[in-house]
């Protein structure tokens, strides 16, 4: 008989994949320096309902243009070399991030927020700390609670003892998943990107999340994430489901990257003022 | 009429009918006030304490911040009637993570600059549910004062 680890995993095979064309723009994209922009013009052209979304992201209210514009050349020059990767990744994961999810018991909609209040505070937070990030820091914060799609059902029939942990044990939630199920909602949702051919990088960024610690390469990125997701998390921005505010910042975290309450605060702030406006670009 | 408060919003009622709702307090807070006698009530959901952290976001939106958000409630109060003399005050939120260092707890701070401005302004809170690490939804009734908290499907009055 399978254990419950063992049949989380096999779960994966059950999920939809997204278009293999997320990896062909990413890789095209990390060789700046011999960018073929026609062959990326001609490889999203190939996917007409990316193109269609990418026009769409392009005429948004975002931007602020008030021509409209129709080719997916000029589209593209409008987002921006440094934003075309984040915006593909979002036209694939919007559509499976925005379901509602069970278990963690979010009504549709509030997972989707939430990754979009952590992508903005990533990218808020390396702008006050003066950190030149890799450009992939937007996406890895979109992409960060996937896994909670696919262990959502596990959570669900396995609530009353996590919940326990949680709640009367004062157990952060990922480790309760951990002692219940076997495996958490990173190491899932560590295992789809890697199912779907998304960067290691960006992979990484998901496993080790909520244990920023414990990894063992380039800390940056996990701890900007890290971070941006405690600070939508205590700001509400998603709602709240089964897993609350249950999770336990790293100290190490805040001595790496030289935190301050002002700073916290500041990115809260700039969160709060702009998830309404990225929300709706990207909820097309 | 429900009247939903969303986060940095502040609604006021004089509306027997009406009932005044925020969700998704974290370490947000949530503060009621509620003239028993003018019937005039209001709800808040300010997320950070002062705002000299963005003085521009607060001149936008003054119900971000504690201190501004809190200063322009009590004055729309006053200005639709309100006396000071009878408002209950009432208080929930302020949450926080498991956080050993203290860094990232807003709400606590939050819940400092209430108190400092209500205590100014001679208004004692009533009542309370604040701390720990859950999320709550708050309600004003209108019709009574009456104000509850609920947290994973209980509610209760506070």
């Amino acid at each position: 008989m399978m254990n419950k680890r063992e049949e989380i995993i096999k779960k994966l095979d059950t999920i939809q994949s997204i278009p293999a064309i997320v990896s062909k723009v990413y890789k095209i994209l990390k060789n700046r320096d011999e960018l073929d922009f026609k062959e990326l013009v001609r490889m999203i052209e190939y996917d007409p309902g990316l193109t269609t979304n990418i026009l769409k992201y392009a005429n948004s209210a975002f931007y602020g243009f008030k021509y409209k514009i129709s080719s997916l050349h000029q589209a593209l020059i409008r987002i921006g070399m440094d934003k075309i990767f984040d915006i593909v990744v979002a036209a694939a994961v919007g559509p499976i991030l925005k379901q509602s999810v069970k278990g963690y018991d979010l009504p549709r909609g509030k997972l989707w927020e939430h990754s979009i209040g952590v992508a903005i505070g990533s990218e808020q937070l390396a702008k006050e700390l003066n950190i030149q990030a890799p450009n992939y820091l937007f996406t890895a914060g979109l992409l960060i609670d996937i896994g909670k799609i696919v262990l959502g059902s596990f959570v669900d029939v396995d609530a009353q003892p996590i919940i326990a942990l949680a709640f009367e044990k004062h157990i952060p939630f990922d480790v309760a998943e951990r002692r219940v199920l076997g495996i958490d909602h990173t190491e899932v949702g560590a295992l789809l990107l890697e199912k779907w051919g998304i960067p290691e990088e960006i992979v990484m960024v998901e496993r080790w999340h909520h244990q920023p610690d414990r990894y063992e390469g380039d800390k940056l990125v996990v701890d900007l994430v890290h971070t941006a997701d405690t600070l939508t998390m205590i700001a509400g921005i998603g709602g709240y489901g089964t897993d609350g505010l249950n999770y336990r910042p790293s100290p190490e975290v805040s001595t790496r990257l030289g935190l301050t309450r002002a700073i916290n605060e500041k990115v809260i702030a700039e969160i709060i003022g702009n998830v309404e406006k990225v929300y709706e670009m990207l909820t097309i | 009429m429900i009247k939903t408060v969303d986060i940095s919003d502040m609604k006021i009622s004089n509306n027997e009918n009406d009932i005044l709702v925020t969700y998704s307090l974290g370490s947000c807070v949530g503060l009621t006030l509620y003239d028993p006698i003018e019937k005039i009530g209001s709800l808040i959901h300010c997320m950070l304490p002062l705002s000299k952290i963005d003085k521009e976001k607060a001149q936008k939106n003054p119900y971000m911040f504690v201190d501004t958000g809190l200063t322009k409630m009590l004055q729309e109060m006053y200005d639709r009637g309100a006396k000071r003399k009878n408002i209950i005050a009432k208080l929930a939120g302020g949450a926080k993570l498991l956080d050993k260092k203290n860094i990232f707890n807003v709400g606590e701070r939050n819940i400092v600059i209430v108190r400092k401005i209500l205590w100014k302004n001679d208004i004692l809170i009533q009542g309370m549910d604040v701390g720990g690490s859950k999320s709550r939804t708050v309600r004003l009734y209108m019709d009574s004062g009456r104000t509850t908290v609920r947290n994973k499907g209980e509610e209760y009055d506070i």
